[in-house]
């Protein structure tokens, strides 16, 4: 095979057993990679009803066939497994180095079963995997876990692994690869935790096969020219100020999330958004593998109360824990940021909430007394302090451990948790910007922003720009970038680099690219619409575990907050998110019934039956 | 009449006084591309252009007090 290293690694925790199995070229051309096959295993393999932290669970850990390629953004992999906060399908992606480093080693994934007796890391070192004792690093941070395990295996070598929030079965733990880079949502780092495997260490020396290297190699150089000549007098702003200039976008559109919703503008924005990040706190930016662009940020905050260093924050965390906690003090975020790193934790559920919390608190339904503090909108120590007691489930941590709904239920408001499914959402107001209400609506993970993100189009301009405010023209839009996610996760490339530069220039995406680029290195001579019908086979097959997990339509919804609660104030003012009127014709033209379920005749168009 | 004009990333370049946020005096009627041209924007600099929160073209006319804001389109989030 090229383009595939057509191997994948089967881990029997509960065993020992280790073995080899070829990849079947069928499904590889079908599924094309990483959250391709993530869904494939997970639907095969895995009971959608069973126990997230039972032994019937497995985590499949895939790249794509542009994983550890020159192709630009290779560098993703997908961690996909049932979700212990939502009990719906989760698919967290990450880069860094780690995933590159997986197929040099000669694999496509990782599939981790059973429970282990006693905590263990798995040590791949090329050709060669073992499990091995990890007694001696069960409770270390994440950083502590990294430095330890390439001082005992091989300095060179990636490593992904869990804090003590996941060994402490925090609900929205983290797997954080190269230190820094997180496969963050929806507790992929509590199922982890749930095994016994505090991490997976991997080195490889070995190259990708392409198909056709010449015309690989063409293809790279054109793509990377386009992003050069686009970037040569104007630098990419991920660059220059990391993914918290999207501040700018939100902030000004009226949809930057605010006191855990209840507004779309935040006063103190300037203090907390990218520029101001790169003028007080930015080391230097930092690419993760083959990537020309290194939106990462290696910050440092040189004193204070919150003095420290490591990597972040990202936009989504400037949201949840500065804007939606009402913070406006960028070092206690990026402290709180920090803290989620090493004990690792996903800083949007984390931020998220903690917003509840203080919603809760300052609306008197959840007592001084009951937390140990209070905790009122703004407090940067409060926010710190909580995190880390969340990631060692220490106290009034242990609560929040469990999520934002369970704690809005526990205290009889459950419709202040801002979630979809269950899950927390990313830092987009769907009151002022109607396409994302629908995409954390149907989303197969619950309320994220990565499941076909509508702010390119409806907030930053990308690759052209549509109305945030209208509903009746996003379900075909939504679909379509579903669809077009689906395949940048598949194929291990990333969003920023993709939806720019290898797809089609206007709102329908065709991913042109993306799929040049699979061609030179699988050789599998897809078309684009091969590509997309992908796109829509990954996307429908993630939708059919869903609903085998007990999902329904009605799950396709969004707290009262977004769709009858008006915008207070700022651009969005007055608005409601119109979900009802954007779901149905969107389960038509996904050729889904009225219930949201696909019907026979679509199953058998993306061969699902 | 004065507009009130945001700019942010590279497009602080053609800031007025090179402030991110500063006051414009246009001609009455004046529209997006008079700001445009007020500022030395060139054409091939891409940029997203809110007025008041609200996506505005080249076509828009500007109102005294109104609030421009100018990005480049950026892959965020």
């Amino acid at each position: 095979m090229h383009g595939w290293c057509g191997k994948i690694l089967r881990v029997d925790l509960s065993s020992g057993n280790i073995t080899s199995e070829p990849l079947d070229p069928q499904v590889a051309h079908d599924y094309i990679g990483a959250r391709g096959f993530g869904i494939y295993y997970l639907r095969k393999e895995v009971d959608p009803t069973c126990d997230p932290f039972g032994p019937g669970n497995k985590i499949i850990m895939a790249a794509g066939p542009l994983t550890g390629t020159a192709a630009p953004t290779g560098a993703r992999y997908v961690v996909t497994t049932k979700s212990p906060l939502t009990g719906a399908i989760t698919c967290s992606n990450s880069g860094g180095n780690f995933p590159a480093e997986l197929r040099k080693s000669g694999r496509d994934a990782l599939i981790i079963e059973g429970v282990a007796a006693k905590p263990v890391y798995l040590w791949i070192d090329g050709g060669r995997a073992e499990l091995r004792p990890a007694d001696h690093l069960w409770g270390r941070t994440t950083h502590a876990t990294d430095d330890a395990l390439r001082s005992e295996t091989r300095e060179k070598a990636k490593t992904a692994v869990i804090g003590p929030a996941g060994e402490k079965r925090v609900l929205f733990a983290a797997i954080m690869n190269d230190r820094d880079r997180a496969a963050g949502r929806a507790g992929v780092g509590a199922v982890m935790g749930s095994k016994n495997l505090k991490a997976v260490v991997v080195h490889g020396e070995g190259e990708v096969s392409l198909a056709d290297p010449s015309a690989f190699k063409a293809a790279n150089a054109k793509y990377r020219d386009a992003f050069k000549a686009k970037t040569r007098d104007n630098p990419p702003p991920l660059r220059t100020h990391g993914t918290a200039i999207t501040v700018v976008g939100t902030q000004s559109h009226g949809v930057f999330p605010t006191r855990n919703f209840q507004q779309g503008t935040f006063e103190g924005w300037e203090s907390i958004y990218g520029e101001t990040l790169t003028k007080k706190y930015l080391v230097r930016a930092k690419p993760c593998f083959s990537c020309p662009i290194a939106c990462g940020r290696v910050t440092r905050i040189p004193d204070g109360p919150f003095q420290g260093e490591g990597e972040g924050p990202e936009y989504e965390t400037v949201y949840s824990l500065g804007s939606d906690c009402g913070v406006d003090d960028l070092a206690a975020l990026t402290k709180a940021n920090y803290v989620c790193n090493e004990l690792g934790i996903d800083t949007i559920s984390m931020g998220s909430t903690v917003a509840c919390a203080m919603e809760l608190f300052e609306k008197g339904f959840l007592k001084e007394s009951e937390v140990g503090m209070p905790v009122r909108w703004g407090d940067g120590q409060a926010l710190v302090t909580l995190t880390r007691m969340t990631g060692m489930r220490e106290g009034f941590g242990n609560i929040l451990a469990e999520g934002s709904l369970r704690l809005a239920t526990r205290y009889g408001r459950p419709e202040l948790a801002m979630v979809a499914k269950g899950l927390d959402f990313a830092g987009y107001d769907p009151r002022g910007e109607q396409g994302m209400g629908l995409a954390y609506a149907t989303s197969p993970i619950g309320g994220s922003h990565m499941r076909g993100d509508p702010a390119y189009f409806e907030l930053l301009g990308v690759p052209v720009a549509a109305d945030p405010h209208t509903w009746e023209d996003k379900p075909p839009l939504v679909a379509k970038w579903q669809d077009l996610f689906c395949v940048i996760d598949a194929a291990g490339l990333c969003v920023f680099f993709s939806v720019r530069y290898l797809v089609e220039q206007n709102l329908m995406v065709k991913p042109l690219g993306i799929t040049e680029l699979l061609n030179a290195a699988t050789g599998a001579g897809y078309t684009p619409e091969e590509v997309e019908r992908i796109g829509e086979r990954i996307f429908n097959a993630e939708r059919l575990f869903l609903l085998a997990a007990g999902f329904t339509g009605k799950d396709d919804a969004l707290p009262p907050r977004i769709t009858r609660e008006p915008m207070p104030a700022g651009p969005a003012k007055g608005m409601v998110c119109r979900l009802e009127e954007m779901l149905l014709p969107y389960y038509a033209l996904r050729g889904w019934s009225h219930e949201g379920v696909p019907s026979e005749a679509k199953l058998r168009q993306l061969g699902l039956l | 009449m004065r507009v009130h004009v945001h700019t942010f990333a590279n497009i602080r370049d053609y800031a007025p006084a090179g402030k991110g946020l500063a006051e414009l005096a246009l001609a009455e009627g004046a529209t997006v591309a008079d700001l445009f041209a007020a500022l030395r924007i060139p054409a091939t600099v891409e940029a997203v252009t809110l007025v008041n929160g609200r996506r505005a073209d080249a076509a828009t006319r500007l109102n005294s007090g109104d609030e421009v804001t100018l990005f480049p389109p950026m892959e965020g989030g």
